[in-house]
């Protein structure tokens, strides 16, 4: 195999850390371990007026990447919107999500887009782009099954998805079935945290809700659980490190992670590298690829009294939760980063071109 | 305050401007207030310049996420063309190509119609963005001394430590001495191996460094027949850096109309003497011949007798560096922030 230079475009959304970013830093890293040079190249987007969202696009169209410290670049991925913008003729797409406010969430709460004239435009003129754009790229892949469900949809863009393995899946392990329910989750309107919250007014068991993760909507869910007389049952544990984070996985009972049309979700993954079953919601998206109901977690109603049966069931049945978790680690242990890089790094290669012609 | 400074990096290059935004992030980190650098990938190529200066334009960093960013810190070319209600600019260097460097071998700029244009374009595109800018401070009296005779614009230069400021400490004053720089024609590095062949002592060279001249002046030492005489260390950052400073005779840098250079102040933090050159532009606002360094004409005899001094001269070696620790350690980031953010 001949070393590659690559280029692995991001959109950096300034002082907000998530799960894309760990992704890209994760997948320089594999790179490297297969012998390529990669590096990360983030530009700021903002999306705030939403008139920014097509300036943040073009620029990044007026960004020629072919060249860059010294020499050609021979491949760049490209991974959220608007990074697929730039101009490379070879562009393979592993896509973590287009603008989503644009696309599926248009029309739900999670959305500051509306049904005025303005905004319907604003939305055709965007994913109109992106299915021209997205169209110059020579490989398309995507994170996970539902945004490449997303993308056909929309774009009518047939793709592939690559999962990788989560972060910290070398270090997770498990402990003790013991007496809490973990989230871990970004502090958004979107994951639903709100969701996890009402189920433990509903719950019988013991079981306690313990919430890792910050953001925008920290204080306001503070509020929320003081109201509702919940504090001696749910915790929001604020930011962790990874130590902590992979202590708290390797003592929980079960995981509770109940976003509304997640991407992907590394968080299932690492609760079931952690032999911990999940406990979702049917509208939760990337999670269902891999919670099947009764055999590695429970996919419920997105309702409180749905998920507080569900947690009940394993709160009062730590031999259940074991089961449930040991199945969920045969689903998540077989996924690596070695056949990401590979079928990433062949797209739209010569030798791929030549088999394509035959 | 919720601080972003913006900086154009050329992939697969780490400079001292990298290491600048970072330490600066740093210490705004470290004073309270939230800060991150954002960036574009920069490419030098002449037709893509302008390009990139509507890349920048297109950005709007007056928010993220919804929330408001108080102040926005430009750093080089074209990280000012940016739009936010606050600008502060901390210039570490403009296009170097289009400005003093044009007319020199450094710069792919001729005297073309079409160049000529350019060059005109970007100067006037500078000019105006800077007019845009709260404040306008640069990291030497160098840079400023650039920007008011180009863009007609007063500046005031703030010095800041280096970066490895923390991990400098002093050693013997041994057998070799250390050019620490990337291997781009700027640094000429050439020279200094041209000079090496003059050199009567049995001094040896250690260049710490990486970049696009590495096989070149490798076969250069050879063609020398210096070959025995010189160590390419690789690129190194952190201890492995500070130790070769810690052990060195002393540090030779004779770049062209450098900047800022932290060569400098981390060869004096070292307590190392610093051999430069007539036109070496930032480190002559700190060396001063005969008192904490040897300042000689841009030429490799002159250049060997220097090194020749310190070889025969230790005591002299260690008596200049000494003298070299106390200008050092007078600047510290304390104020520095203030007067940036005013």
């Amino acid at each position: 195999m001949t070393p590659l230079r690559i280029l692995i475009l991001e959109a950096q959304v300034p002082f907000v850390h998530g799960g894309a970013e760990i992704l890209v830093r994760e997948l320089a890293s594999a790179l490297h371990l297969h012998g390529h040079h990669a590096q990360v190249v983030s530009v700021p987007f903002t999306d705030s007026p939403k008139e920014e969202i097509v300036a943040g696009a073009e620029a990044w169209r007026l960004l020629d990447v072919s060249y860059a410290g010294g020499g050609p670049i021979d491949l760049v991925i490209a991974t959220k919107f608007p990074t697929y913008f730039a101009r490379h003729r070879r562009k393979v797409l592993w896509l973590v999500h287009q603008h989503r406010a644009a696309y599926e969430l248009a029309g739900t709460r999670f959305s500051d887009f509306s049904h005025t004239p303005r905004d319907v435009a604003l939305r055709r003129r965007l994913i109109a782009a992106d299915t021209r754009i997205l169209r110059e790229c020579v490989g398309h892949f995507t994170i996970a099954r539902t945004v490449s469900e997303r993308m056909l949809k929309y774009n009518g863009i047939a793709s592939e998805a690559l999962y990788n393995p989560p972060k910290l899946a070398g270090r997770l392990h498990h402990g003790p079935y013991g007496d809490y329910v973990l989230t871990v989750t970004r502090l958004e309107h979107v994951k639903r945290v709100d969701l996890a919250i009402d189920t433990f007014l509903n719950t019988s068991s013991a079981m306690r809700l313990l919430i890792a993760g910050d953001g925008s909507i920290r204080h306001e869910l503070a509020e929320y659980i003081e109201r509702h007389g919940l504090s001696d049952r749910v915790t929001l544990l604020g930011r962790v490190d990874d130590d902590r984070l992979v202590e708290l996985y390797a003592g929980c009972r079960a995981v509770l992670f109940a976003p509304y049309e997640e991407d992907y979700g590394y968080v299932t993954l690492e609760a079931f590298l952690s032999r911990k079953p999940v406990i979702t919601a049917r509208d939760s998206g990337g999670t269902l690829e891999f919670v099947v109901n009764g055999v590695n977690g429970y996919v419920c109603d997105p309702t409180p009294d749905a998920l507080a049966a569900a947690v009940d069931r394993i709160g009062t049945d730590a031999a259940l939760a074991a089961s449930l978790g040991e199945r969920g680690h045969a689903v998540a242990a077989h996924i690596t980063w070695d056949s990401v890089v590979e079928r990433l790094t062949t797209a739209g290669s010569q030798s791929e071109r030549v088999r394509a012609a035959h | 305050m919720r601080i972003v400074v913006a900086d154009a990096r050329a992939p697969f290059i780490r400079d001292g401007a990298e290491l600048h935004v970072q330490s600066l992030v740093t210490q705004l980190r470290l004073r309270g207030h939230d800060a991150e650098s954002v960036t574009l990938p920069f490419n030098g190529r002449k037709d893509e310049l302008l390009d990139q200066a509507g890349a920048w334009r297109m950005l709007n960093l007056s928010t993220s996420n919804a929330r408001p960013i108080d102040v926005m810190i430009a750093t080089r070319f074209p990280t000012w063309c940016a739009r936010h209600p606050r600008k502060v600019v901390w210039l570490i260097h403009q296009h170097r190509a289009a400005y003093e460097l044009f007319g020199t071998s450094f710069s792919d700029f001729t005297d073309s119609d079409a160049d000529t244009q350019l060059r005109l374009r970007i100067a006037a595109l500078d000019s105006r963005m800077f007019r845009e800018c709260e404040r306008i401070v640069t990291n030497s009296r160098n840079t400023a001394k650039r920007v008011a005779h180009f863009n007609g614009i007063s500046a005031r230069p703030l010095y800041h430590p280096p970066p490895l400021a923390g991990h400098l400490h002093t050693g013997g004053y041994g057998d070799y001495l250390l050019v620490v720089a990337r291997l781009e024609p700027l640094k000429r590095i050439d020279l200094v191996l041209r000079a090496l062949t003059h050199v009567a002592s049995q001094v040896r060279l250690v260049i710490v460094g990486d970049g696009s001249q590495r096989m070149e002046l490798e076969g250069m030492a050879a063609a020398l027949n210096i070959g025995d005489r010189v160590t390419f260390a690789g690129p190194l950052w952190g201890t492995p850096v500070a130790d070769w400073y810690a052990g060195a005779l002393g540090v030779v840098y004779a770049p062209f109309d450098e900047d800022y250079g932290y060569v400098t102040l981390e060869a004096f933090l070292a307590a190392k003497p610093v051999i430069t050159t007539t036109d070496a532009g930032g480190p002559l606002e700190f060396v001063q011949d005969g008192i904490n360094g040897l300042v000689c004409e841009p030429a490799s005899a002159s250049l060997a007798a220097a090194i020749d001094r310190l070889a025969a001269d230790r005591a002299l070696a260690e008596r200049l560096g000494r003298a070299g620790r106390d200008v050092a350690q007078t600047i510290t980031w304390d104020g520095v922030i203030e007067q940036l953010l005013g």
